[in-house]
């Protein structure tokens, strides 16, 4: 090894300082909050609290996130593959202007046009009462868990899409040309052949998209109601109406635990890969 | 969706060049019928694609325009440019929101770019121990789930009187914001060619005039491209601020929240395409500054 | 050139003496409507009386969650101490008894010249804490429940009534719960209040930690109720679903109906109910914080309020809320049909008899507390 730089280090310190003093510092105060008692000692109390308040929104905010992933993952698959493997140019051309506009919609934004979209009297259901397809009973309103989910989908597909469309620009044609050349329908050659070589990019998008959906805090707000909700509004409602640092905290590490567990089985894949290889 | 495949080996055999639509040579009639409705199955997927990516925002530009809107009615009651006025005008809430975001916005790009182009040219030029370990602690800001990181850092910040302030949520934004500004400065470092700089030392530059002579102005459109990144997010920027800069300070987001949850939708869509227009712009924009090998280099 | 330079120099001037002139910090609790007051209406008034003063409104959001932040604020400000930065606070009743107690606000009301004018008992017993002298009701609001005479002919009069309407018509009743805004909570407590059983020990005390249990049956109660309506994100979120038809009743703030109603927000054939044994009402509270620079100016912004002018046009007229001084002060300053306009649906004695206020403090939290165990997990 050889000498380090002591300029580079020196240059790299500002950036070190402000994510000690305003992430790590933080992130350790949420973690010895959660754990300590009033009394100094060590407890799972405030776990204990924190489940007894909202083990039904734990769930919930699991359930949301897995499937919002998981969805995320689907329709970025479906469009990147399009747009790599389809045979009609201005489709490509189309598909291409089009998937990128809700990503740089902020998601508060997103939120507030979910929040008059998706009612029961809302644009959509209107719209298609008046296309025919639905009667005006038939209407209901996706504004709770449901509307979450697509609000989530909507801001994160085009971020991921984006990645694995890059990611299957970049893989080598020969191999698409060479599966479709033996008789492969396209379907198969985007699962079998195209997948397995941007799985990486895949899981990178999903794994970002999954730790980013865990922190919003204005869509569970502003689009569903507050029973059942998410954690971050739950962790927002004990600070702000009852100063509950140690629960609010409490429901922060579990919070982290699924990032988590997340982040490990990427990792764990990753492992894996490069044994492999 | 792609709804269609070849009907059989053959024809697939036949599709040699794989850039024209597969037209299975059976018969014409049969094969300009299935051409054809796959072109409207295509459509009309492209339109309903369209209408979930943009109805939403429709809605938002309806609910911008509507000044009376009950039930049962499926449209606003009465159309107007009332809201307009009550949110432009000079004593409202929504310019001197907007004044707040934007200094913010200005002053976090600031602070990241002080602190990041100094740290990615270390982390891209000089020899760092434990690189990769530095690298990835700028990423774990992204990697946990920022609320409760949030709440704790505003309660620290009221114990320093920094709660509330504008200078609070600055350094909130920009800290978060780091991640982007030190890869893409680094990435962007890392894309300028080595020569370019060794041939400036050779005619006898010092090191200090050829970073700031050859190195930064090449690196610049990465950085600029990272500048407006950061930017944005500040712009945007809604659960930090929540936490560390209410009640004093109000920006954008808040603003918009705010009106949301008060029931006044008029006045938070026209919040929200306000919010949009640097978003859009800076889509149509980024194609310029982000260019391929940057991007290539970023996470290296 | 010089145009450009004439100009700035003529905004620097101007912003130097805008900063050099006082400023009256007022901070709100409360929804979006109570910061539109001062900043729309007692703040512009204010300044035209106090010239070279300005006056800055900020709202820190709806219910018990808005007037926390106040409390949080001024408390680290004591023990930092240093002068808060607000001169005047209007906050919820039970954030006020907390505030007296802590001895975060001064007394204030008996040097004011308004201070007589109110007689109620809201303006000395808040929840139970004894606040005689700290402060000054700014009006009086009432809860009640929002229905739509078109879709639910014969709106229920009693809590039984509606529980057993909601079960007969799901999803056709909302709510907010606890979180989001404070006529949620108000239906809880008049749930509790009706079914839990000794109404009055709950309003007036004395605290007995053991009421708690008795309050089971009708938790469960509540979360079978819950089963069949719909949760709404807050005070307006309710408002928004009656509006557009969504739900058919709900419980509402009187004035945030009316308000809404006059903008075109309600539909014009909305009306109101309050059932029995009784739903609550609060008044909020002008404060003023303990150690605070500007305390002659606060005090005469509260004075402003609450005269009997201000209270007549502002309050009642324009924001529609029930007066915080004693009604028979504004006679004479408030025409009769925009007295009536008020007691349109709820007629004087329906007010009398079935407004209550919200249970003492110790038994407010174990409600919120016990909901949130019980009926929400």
């Amino acid at each position: 090894m050889e000498r380090p730089s002591f300029l580079g280090l020196l240059l790299i310190t500002p950036a070190l300082i402000m994510i000690g003093a305003l992430f790590l510092y933080p992130l350790g105060f949420s973690l010895a909050a959660a754990f300590t008692e009033p009394g100094g000692g060590l407890s799972l109390m405030h776990f204990q609290k924190a489940y007894e308040l909202y083990s039904t929104d734990i769930l919930f905010t699991l359930f949301i996130v897995v499937v919002s992933t998981l969805l995320t993952g689907l329709f970025s698959i479906i469009i990147a593959g399009i747009l790599t493997l389809s045979e009609t140019p201005w489709l490509i051309v189309a598909l291409r202007n089009l998937y990128r506009w809700p990503l740089f919609i902020p998601f508060i934004v997103a939120a507030q046009c979910m929040r008059t979209f998706l009612a029961k009297n809302g644009l959509m259901n209107n719209s298609f009462v008046a296309l025919g397809l639905m009667e005006p009973i038939q209407t209901t309103s996706f504004l709770d868990w449901r509307g979450i989910i697509i609000t989530f989908v909507w801001k994160q597909v085009p971020f991921v899409t984006l990645m694995l469309a890059g990611a299957m620009a970049s893989i080598d044609r020969a191999t698409i040309e060479a599966g479709r050349n033996l008789g492969a329908s396209r379907v198969r050659v985007l699962i079998e052949l195209v997948l397995p070589q941007v799985a990486q990019t895949l899981l990178v998008g999903l794994v970002l998209s999954f730790v980013t959906m865990l922190s919003v805090l204005s869509v569970p707000m502003m689009v569903a109601g507050s029973q059942p909700t998410m954690l971050t509004v739950d962790m927002a409602f004990r600070i702000n109406s009852y100063g509950d640092y140690a629960t609010a905290n409490a429901l922060g590490v579990i919070s982290y635990l699924m990032a988590g567990t997340v982040a490990w089985i990427y990792l764990r894949h990753n492992v894996k890969r490069e044994v492999q290889a | 969706m792609s709804g269609k495949s070849p009907s059989s080996p053959m024809s697939a055999a036949l599709d040699l060049s794989g850039g024209q639509p597969s037209v299975p040579h059976v018969s014409m009639k049969s094969g300009k019928v299935w051409t054809f409705g796959s072109t409207a199955l295509k459509i009309a997927g492209l339109a309903v694609f369209a209408f979930l990516l943009f109805g939403p925002l429709a809605n938002l530009a309806l609910w911008s325009v509507a000044e009376r809107w009950y039930t049962p009615f499926k449209l606003p009651v009465s159309y107007g440019l009332r809201y307009w006025e009550v949110v432009f005008r000079p004593t409202g809430d929504a310019m001197s929101s907007l004044a707040t975001s934007v200094t913010i916005a200005c002053l976090t790009v600031l602070v990241a770019l002080a602190v990041s182009i100094p740290s990615g040219y270390a982390l891209a030029r000089l020899r760092l121990p434990w690189r990769t370990a530095l690298m990835i602690l700028f990423l774990l800001p992204q990697a946990f789930p920022s609320v409760a990181i949030y709440i704790n850092v505003a309660r620290v910040f009221y114990s320093i009187g920094l709660s509330g302030t504008i200078t609070g949520v600055v350094l909130v934004h920009a800290a978060h914001g780091l991640v982007y500004s030190v890869w893409i400065a680094a990435a962007a470092f890392a894309a300028v060619d080595r020569d370019l700089e060794l041939a400036a030392r050779n005619i006898g530059a010092s090191p200090l005039r050829t970073f700031f002579t050859v190195t930064l102005p090449l690196a610049a459109p990465g950085i600029m491209a990272s500048a407006i990144f950061v930017f944005l997010e500040s712009l945007d920027e809604f659960t930090g601020t929540f936490f560390v800069g209410v009640p004093q300070v109000t920006t954008l987001p808040l603003l918009l929240y705010n009106a949301s949850m008060g029931g006044n939708y008029q006045i938070a869509s026209i919040t929200a395409l306000i919010l949009l227009v640097p978003s859009v712009v800076f889509m149509i924009v980024i194609e310029r500054f982000l260019k391929a090998d940057v991007l290539s280099k970023v996470g290296q | 050139m010089r145009n450009c330079l004439m100009t700035a120099g003529l905004a620097a001037f101007l912003m130097t003496n805008a900063a050099s002139a006082q400023t009256l910090n007022v901070a709100t609790a409360g929804d979006q409507n109570m910061v539109d007051y001062v900043k729309d209406y007692l703040g512009p008034m204010f300044e035209k009386s106090h010239p070279g003063v300005k006056v800055v409104a900020v709202g820190t959001g709806p219910g018990d969650g808005g007037s926390q932040k106040i409390f949080e604020k001024l408390d680290a400000q004591k023990k930092a101490g240093v002068n808060s930065d607000f001169d005047v606070v209007v906050i919820h009743q039970k954030a006020a008894g907390t505030m007296a107690q802590d001895g975060l606000i001064q007394k204030y009301r008996d040097a004011l010249p308004t201070g007589s004018l109110v007689t109620r008992d809201t303006a000395t017993n808040a929840l139970g804490t004894d606040v005689t002298g700290y402060v000054m009701p700014m009006f009086h609001s009432q809860t009640a429940i929002a229905y739509n005479p078109d879709l639910v002919k014969n709106p229920p009069s009693t809590y039984a009534e509606l529980r057993d309407w909601a079960k007969q018509n799901p999803k056709q009743f909302g709510y907010n719960g606890i979180k989001g805004g404070m006529s949620g909570v108000a239906f809880v407590t008049g749930w509790v209040s009706a079914f839990g059983g000794d109404a009055a020990k709950l309003e007036k005390g004395p605290y007995d930690a053991a009421t708690k249990a008795t309050w089971d049956k009708a938790m469960a109660d509540l979360k079978a109720f819950n089963q069949s309506v719909v949760i709404t994100p807050g005070n307006a979120g309710t408002l928004d679903m009656l509006n557009r038809g969504e739900i058919a009743m709900g419980p509402v703030w009187v004035d945030m109906f009316y308000t809404w109603k006059a903008d075109g927000k309600l539909p014009p054939n909305m009306r109101l109910k309050l059932v029995s044994p009784g739903m609550p009402g609060q008044p909020m509270y002008y404060a003023i914080p303990a150690k605070t620079a500007q305390e002659k100016l606060a005090a005469e912004f509260v004075a402003l309020a609450t005269s009997p002018d201000v209270q007549a046009e502002g309050i009642v007229k324009r924001f529609n809320w029930y007066p915080g001084i004693d009604a028979k002060n504004l006679e004479g300053k408030l025409d009769q049909a925009a007295w009536n306009q008020l007691f349109a649906d709820i007629p004087p004695d329906a007010l009398a008899a079935n407004g209550k206020p919200f249970p003492i403090g110790p038994y407010f939290n174990d409600i919120l507390e016990t909901y949130e165990k019980k009926v929400a997990n």
